[in-house]
């Protein structure tokens, strides 16, 4: 119990001594995407659009469901919350290994690294965000109230990103083949989340399951606040952000204290 | 505060050598391994890098610690920088610690000179106010004025160096770690990053240095600590430290003659003489043939310790000395002298016999004697050429002024 408070102490200690370092980490990733690539920022919206583009072939020509409001906002408004949980953690599994350098020559909290990846891609999702509203407008479809709900959405949402962020990272340096492993378990893990189709279209154990998938609840939350203008499902939801706010702490918990093996197992 | 910044206590580290289990594929196995009982005996594998070290460092001190290379120099840096932990014994680093090893690790080659100076500086736990405030030091102290919009992956590494120390000049640390990073940058520049962590030094920042460079560190160090295979053998003043390392260094073995050498001079302190410049030295040799010789000669060499240069040589033949011949188990003695014109430092002499014939050495002796050269106007270099000036009365030049 009195290492574990000593632990806490240390980590919030260490996150505000290097506060101005996450931002600047962040900021690097950013600056160097915008010059390594001619796209720059356009990047974040070409994939999600792109991806609308096909689902909206394959579920409103070849397998029509049906869905309260257009299929491409549908769609659209769950790629881009999808994409916003797996870019980060894509980023954020390598974002250890990928820094050697910096891992085993400099010392500074390393929980900066995968929580960099999860701020970089909140910048995307922002980014992407906006095109979410020129599609509202175009098939006028206007916010209510329940956008103030907004916030905490997201809030839950981060949370659950960033745990899952600082223990891939950990684990992909340990072992290398997670990155691997989990680049088969993403796509897996998006049709499993309901990103696509509703969840009502799937009945039976297999819809159970579905619902089951914290990422469901959460891409169902942000659509029924921001589309349907009602309150996320209340049961699920709390279920999820009670789970997210649990998870968070044990995650960062576990990443600080392994840190000190990082330098030499890299 | 008056304690110790920097405790050392009783430190072990040990590693695991060889292959770890990088992959599940490696793992999965070992795993089933043990499960079924099979033990792996990875025990076998494990190595002390680091043993039973122990060393305090306070304000204003600073501590070099020198040893050949896997000696296990860089383990105890990064130990000291937290970035590994110790198996055993407890280190204690108190205050804001500003660490020199490797400047410029998180440089990226794609962003400018001004972005990486910010992101540099925030990796060293520096604020954005505190770097943009010393922003321009930073970049004048470089000399890298009209490079700051450049991408990084254009600077050569002299300049990438350069900016490297200089961001770490300007944090204001209350202990500083340094890893060799004086070998970096033209003369001009090293001799800024000297003069820089004099003033760190002065200024009442506790050092911890960690260097090849011999003469940085008896310049610099107020104790060193000789590390041999992760045990501190000797910790002391720098001149007596640096000579052990240096004797230690030295140890070939030709063993067709045995050399024994008596240097004189007016003043000695154990191992070491302490010799004013200029003074004239006196070196009895004794020679123990093991082999029968028909023409050798003896060479005299003097070199300079902390710079780890040669600075004469000579021998015995140039002096009038014949041929020597010797029979098998006799033994010959000889005088020689010379005048210690050099600059202030530590000076080893290395007394070798050759067999011309043959073009072999029977015997090398190096750093048999030392000696410790005290002078006080000279700041750098090796001969000692007795400045001496005087103002010289010319009356000042009256300044034209233009009409």
């Amino acid at each position: 119990m009195r290492r574990l408070r000593e632990d806490l102490h240390e980590i919030v200690r260490e996150q505000i001594e290097f506060r101005e370092l996450l931002v600047q980490m962040t900021a690097r990733d950013l600056r160097l995407r915008y010059k390594q690539t001619i796209m720059g920022f356009g990047w974040a919206i070409f994939t999600p659009i792109l991806n609308t583009l096909v689902f909206s072939l394959v579920f409103m020509r070849v397998a029509p469901v049906h869905t309260e409001v257009p299929y491409p906002l549908f769609a659209y408004c769950g790629l881009l919350v999808w994409n916003f949980t797996a870019s980060s953690l894509r980023f954020a599994t390598t974002s250890l290994t990928g820094n050697t350098n910096l891992v085993t020559k400099v010392y500074f909290p390393r929980e900066i690294f995968p929580l960099a990846a999860v701020a970089v891609s909140l910048v995307d999702f922002a980014v992407a965000a906006a095109v979410l509203a020129g599609l509202m407008a175009h098939y006028h479809v206007g916010a209510s109230a329940t956008l103030l709900l907004l916030p905490a959405v997201l809030a839950v949402h981060v949370a659950f990103t960033a745990s899952l962020a600082l223990v891939l990272a950990m684990a992909n340096l340990f072992y290398r083949d997670v990155k691997y492993l989990f680049e088969v378990i993403l796509t897996f893990w998006m049709f499993a989340s309901a990103v696509v189709y509703p969840v009502d279209a799937v009945h039976g154990t297999l819809g159970q399951l579905i619902r089951a998938n914290p990422m469901t609840t959460i891409v169902e939350a942000y659509r029924r606040v921001i589309l349907y203008g009602a309150p996320p499902e209340p049961v699920a939801f709390a279920a999820v952000a009670v789970f997210s706010l649990l998870v968070l702490p044990a995650a960062w918990l576990l990443f600080h204290r392994s840190e000190f093996r990082f330098a030499e197992s890299i | 505060m008056n304690g110790p910044r920097v405790v050392f206590d009783h430190v072990w580290k040990q590693f695991t050598r060889g292959e770890r289990h990088d992959s599940l594929r490696d793992f999965v196995p070992a795993l089933v391994k043990r499960l079924t009982g099979r033990t792996a005996t990875e025990s076998s594998q494990a190595f002390w890098a680091v043993r039973d070290v122990s060393f305090e460092v306070r304000e204003g001190e600073a501590l070099g610690i020198i040893g050949r290379n896997g000696a296990g120099k860089s383990t105890i840096l990064k130990l000291l920088t937290r970035i590994l932990r110790p198996t055993r014994g407890a280190r204690k680093v108190e205050g804001r610690t500003g660490a020199l090893i490797e400047i410029a690790a998180g440089f990226h080659p794609d962003l400018t000179g001004r972005e990486n100076v910010f992101l540099q500086g925030a990796i060293m736990g520096m604020r954005r106010r505190e770097i943009a405030s010393r922003f321009d030091e930073i970049v004048a102290f470089a000399e890298l004025e009209r490079f700051m919009d450049t991408p990084v992956k254009r600077y050569s590494s002299g300049m990438n160096a350069r900016l490297g120390f200089s961001i770490a000049a300007h944090l204001d640390p209350d202990v500083l770690i340094i890893d060799e990073v004086l070998a970096v940058g033209d003369r001009a520049f090293q001799e800024k990053c000297q003069e820089r962590m004099r003033r760190f030094r002065s200024e009442g920042v506790a050092i911890v240095f960690v260097s090849h460079h011999l003469p940085a560190v008896a310049q610099l160090c107020s104790q060193v600590l000789l590390l041999e295979s992760g045990v501190a053998t000797t910790i002391g003043s720098p001149t007596e430290v640096i000579a052990a390392y240096c004797r230690q260094a030295g140890a070939e073995t030709y063993d067709d003659v045995t050399v024994a050498a008596t240097l004189r001079a007016s003043r000695h302190s154990g191992e070491v003489f302490d010799v004013e410049s200029g003074e004239r030295l006196k070196l009895d040799v004794a020679l123990d043939f093991h082999v029968a010789v028909e023409r050798a000669k003896i060479g005299i060499v003097v070199r300079d310790q902390t710079r780890d240069l040669y600075v004469y040589g000579a021998s015995s033949d140039r002096v009038g000395i014949p041929p020597i011949r010797a029979a098998r188990g006799e033994t010959k003695r000889f005088t020689f002298a010379f005048d210690a014109h050099l600059t202030r430092g530590l000076y080893a002499i290395e007394v070798n016999v050759v067999d011309p014939d043959r073009h072999r050495f029977l015997a090398v002796a190096r750093g048999i004697q030392q000696f410790h050269v005290v002078e006080q106007v000279s700041y750098d270099g090796v001969a000692n050429l007795y400045l001496s000036g005087a103002p010289s009365g010319v009356r000042a030049e009256p300044v034209a002024i233009a009409r």
